[in-house]
């Protein structure tokens, strides 16, 4: 086998095996330091929202009639939005950080993001006057903002994330027929569900 | 099949590591100076000396701006770069697979 010598004060020889192990190791550490959504962090969320929801179903399913979540999940489920809003905001500033172009959000689709946020809280709040019974419902939330998301992956070409936010709209449909406690189940174990389907699917894009 | 079918401009550590690092980005997106540096562990005169290497060969671009006072570079790949690696790491492959 002939070697080819590094040359740009490299020194020594450098093989094709060994240029082979670099460019794997080198691809996979910069696709893990790239990327604003890691699996750890997607697969922890998905535990947190789980562990999360399940809490307000425990309280919430026998409750004849249904009231909603007790005093004493709200600060449960604020707390659990508060560090998943600063941990994705963390994550995402430090593994974007330097990048430019396509990688980062744009203005415009931040403010559809948000705008799709308040909108799905808008619509909620129509129904819920109309007496619309699953207007409150956890996962009603979900579409508004999981078609926008889809709509944003879709105009990326990013299949995988387009994937996930029709999964939030599915989730969001299949919850209006759960009831309103049966609503907080299937959020928890849909959005469980997701996110560890998300969270394997980019482990298994990084390792490809 | 030899080593001589692999690309000599790449066919070095530091070189293959800075194109296989902003070959992860996806196509069009640029990173800085800074940021590279940082991820591929050189020293800043060091860096610049094989990025120009990389750059007459039009396996790179970089840009510089200025925000305020401060100078920012920034490199990107470009699709000559891109299909570069891509026939370096087929050659790599058809090398090794002939082992």
């Amino acid at each position: 086998m002939n070697h080819t010598p590094g040359t740009a004060g490299d020194g020594g020889t450098f093989g094709p095996e060994q240029a082979a192990a670099l460019l794997d190791q080198t691809t996979q550490q910069a696709r893990r330091k790239f990327q604003p959504s890691p699996p750890w962090l997607l697969a922890t969320r998905a535990v947190m929202v789980l562990a999360a929801l399940v809490a307000i179903w425990l309280s919430v399913r026998g409750q004849h009639p249904y009231r909603g979540p007790t005093a004493a999940d709200i600060p449960v489920l604020v707390a659990f939005i508060v560090v998943n809003f600063a941990a994705t905001v963390a994550v995402r500033r430090r593994a974007t950080a330097g990048v430019s172009g396509r990688s980062r959000f744009s203005q415009g689709e931040i403010i559809v993001l948000v705008l799709a946020f308040a909108a799905a809280l808008v619509v909620m709040a129509v129904l819920g006057a109309a007496g619309v019974s699953f207007a409150w419902y956890p996962t009603s939330v979900l579409v508004i903002p999981g078609l926008a998301w889809a709509a944003i992956a879709a105009a990326r070409a990013n299949w995988l994330s387009f994937g996930t936010g029709l999964a939030l709209v599915v989730l969001g449909v299949v919850g209006a027929f759960a009831g309103p406690a049966g609503s907080w189940a299937v959020a928890a174990v849909g959005l469980c569900a997701v996110l560890l389907g998300e969270a394997a699917a980019i482990a298994w894009q990084q390792r490809a | 099949m030899n080593d001589d079918a692999l690309d000599p401009l790449i066919h070095v550590p530091t070189r293959l590591k800075i194109v296989a690092t902003l070959a992860a980005l996806p196509d069009g997106d640029t990173l800085s100076f800074t940021r590279l540096q940082d991820m591929i562990g050189l020293t800043p005169g060091n860096l610049i000396i094989h990025l120009r290497k990389l750059e007459e060969a039009d396996y790179i671009s970089s840009e510089k701006s200025r925000n305020g006072t401060v100078s920012i570079t920034t490199v990107a790949l470009t699709g000559h770069g891109r299909e570069a690696l891509g026939a370096y790491t087929q050659a790599l492959r058809d090398l090794l697979g002939g082992l």
